[in-house]
């Protein structure tokens, strides 16, 4: 278990390395790299000496712009393991880390109850739908969830943003709560936050809980079929155990799996829902600083949705050996079969 | 034959599917006649803005005053063009990763993995987002390209796990003994045994290419060259079609288009599925 657990932890940090010498090769060895570009904005601007642009431009990006480019990859490197990365073009003095906190847990927000959300309601209807499988249930939710889940989440996002708040005004426009409230442990807070969450979450839900229904009703009916399923109930076990310690139990193991895939795709997804409810998390912060080439907060956007899609998936992975102690235990893992790799019907990794 | 036999007794009694195959089919026809049978022009004529639909314009007109069915007309194109290029592309870098890794395994197959994992887990829209802002080409195949890197690394891991279970078959050990090169045991032994596998990808990953390709022109982050349904919906937005009702039929018919093609995805690898997949026929 141990070495299970460390192996996940060096893994983990290799791809936040990864990511970090990525943004460092984006801002400046990019032809046209937006730490030129920076500089050459500010010599034109003119009434700035050579010193002064330098001294910007490293405040900016943290590092200096004449060094060799090792020294300036290796400075990079150490001030963003310190948690400093630089500050906004855009609004200077504003340090990117303050940006990205500030923003942080709303995405966290809104992606973790839409995913506990769309888990939960996809893996009860799909399951109801292995369990009556010829049913005109089961056919009329097999054709509506498979066209649930082929829509683009932002289409859904638009046409609930046009109906819902512009057409018919039911719900706030933007933002995470409203002006006249006070950020902190209050009822008022509370109640306009999930107020102006509602329509992401829901935009979200819509799109993705169909996946988990098709992937659970898949596999718990390949479970059904299974030997020892039939062998459990000849021995007389009550259909409530078979359903939950047999049927359930080892239908669940793929849609796990699945969890970890799909927190990428949630992630990724929140850009455009955060960007059209103009709900300020992460991805609203990226898109924002992309359009006005805000190359730092991009970066440190990026960098903390890739972070927050590690410690989610390493969560996922803590919580698999509890589900399925074959993992854990390389000795029995031999045994069985490889799972099939979850093949996603709709909501495809992007 | 007995091929297109399957795929037809199998349409037949999977209407959903057969409809979908159909309409797939539809829009390759429109994205390749299109241009000829219409035109979209940009020129702005706001005395014909929201026209309400009819004969010479079954969509209604936008706020320029240009018919929205040839708009919608002419853009397949360049979606579908793209899509395609980007799905051929994510297919062709995953099925040549996952082959070799599984087939050769190891270490060498232990260091592609690690690789592949990292890919997996970088958020794939973001990064596209993020490399289309840095390079701003409007060219397809660049396009392609970005759209690629965030997709292939699902495919690889799924084809080397096949691949895997491929290595110790018999055929593939007579190959070995008879001396086959590597690249003749990839591409003329294990490629056809995913084959099945890799054609359902194929039209899921168009599914996923077109999603995030029409995402970055609503955003307006790609540069947009010519008319196409991503860059319409921005368009109209940036009209303000939001707040108003007579701008429905321009904000949600290539809405409509996008969803159609995509469902039509779906239910087209469906048959597909049941084709490569006796087992579930018998379900």
């Amino acid at each position: 278990m141990l070495r299970y657990v460390a192996k996940r932890l060096v893994m983990a940090f290799a791809i936040i390395y990864f990511v970090v010498s990525l943004s460092f090769f984006m801002i400046r060895l990019m032809p046209g790299s937006p730490m030129a570009a920076l500089e050459g904005k500010l010599m034109q601007q003119g009434g700035m000496s050579p010193q002064e642009i330098r001294q910007r431009v490293e405040a900016v990006y943290g590092v200096t712009p004449n060094a060799p480019v090792w020294h300036q990859y290796v400075e990079y490197i150490r001030n963003a393991f310190h948690g400093n990365l630089g500050t906004s073009i855009a609004n200077p003095g504003e340090s990117v880390v303050h940006v990205i906190a500030s923003a942080a847990p709303w995405t966290i927000f809104i992606v973790g109850t839409s995913l506990v959300i769309s888990f939960i309601l996809g893996i009860a209807i799909g399951a109801l739908m292995a369990a009556f499988q010829n049913s005109a249930f089961s056919k009329v939710m097999t054709f509506v969830v498979s066209f649930l889940s082929a829509i683009p989440n932002y289409l859904v996002a638009i046409v609930l943003l046009y109906f819902l708040t512009d057409i018919y005004h039911y719900f706030p426009i933007s933002g995470a709560y409203a002006v006249d409230v006070t950020p902190g442990f209050n009822a008022p807070f509370i109640a306009s936050a999930i107020d102006h969450a509602i329509l992401p979450i829901t935009a979200f839900v819509i799109t993705s809980f169909g996946a988990w229904a098709l992937g659970m009703k898949g596999t718990a009916v390949s479970v059904l079929g299974a030997e020892y399923v039939r062998a459990a109930e000849t021995r007389g076990l009550s259909p409530k155990r078979v359903a939950q310690s047999y049927v359930g139990r080892n239908s669940m193991l793929p849609q796990v799996t699945g969890l970890a895939l799909s927190l990428g795709f949630l992630f990724g997804g929140s850009v455009f829902i955060e960007f059209y409810f103009s709900y300020p998390g992460l991805g609203y912060h990226l898109i924002e600083a992309i359009n006005s080439r805000d190359y730092s907060v991009m970066m440190g956007c990026f960098l903390l949705i890739t972070t927050a899609v590690i410690v989610a998936n390493f969560l996922v992975d803590l919580l698999y050996p509890a589900i399925d102690p074959r993992i854990a235990r390389p000795a029995l893992r031999r045994q069985v079969a490889e799972p099939d790799e979850p093949v996603a019907v709709g909501g495809v990794q992007v | 034959m007995s091929f297109l036999r399957d795929f037809w007794r199998i349409a037949r009694s999977d209407w959903t599917a057969l409809i979908g195959a159909v309409v797939v089919l539809l829009y390759v026809v429109i994205a390749v006649i299109g241009p000829y049978i219409t035109q979209a022009s940009t020129a702005a004529d706001p005395s014909r803005a929201y026209l309400t639909p009819s004969l010479s314009h079954p969509l209604g007109t936008d706020s320029f005053g240009q018919g929205v069915l040839s708009e919608i007309i002419v853009g397949t194109r360049p979606i579908m063009e793209v899509g395609v290029l980007a799905a051929l592309i994510t297919v062709f870098v995953g099925v040549v990763v996952g082959l070799v890794s599984g087939y050769l395994g190891g270490t060498a197959d232990n260091v592609i993995m690690r690789i592949t994992d990292v890919f997996l887990t970088i958020p794939g829209l973001p990064i596209v987002l993020i490399i289309s802002s840095v390079v701003r080409s409007a060219n397809p195949v660049v396009l392609a390209l970005i759209l690629s890197v965030a997709a292939w690394p699902g495919l690889a891991r799924a084809v080397r796990s096949q691949a895997l279970s491929l290595r110790t078959s018999d055929f593939i050990e007579a190959a070995r003994l008879q001396g086959a090169s590597l690249s003749n045991i990839v591409t003329r032994q294990l490629l056809p045994n995913v084959g099945p596998y890799v054609a359902i990808h194929f039209l899921l990953a168009i599914t996923g290419a077109i999603y995030a390709e029409v995402g970055l022109f609503l955003l307006g982050i790609a540069p947009v060259s010519g008319t196409n349904w991503g860059a319409m919906i921005n368009s109209a937005m940036n009209q303000g079609a939001l707040y108003t009702t007579k701008s429905m039929l321009y904000l949600f018919s290539p809405m409509a288009a996008i969803v159609i093609l995509q469902v039509a995805f779906v239910y087209f690898t469906r048959i597909l599925d049941s084709l490569f997949n006796p087992r579930l026929r018998v379900q």
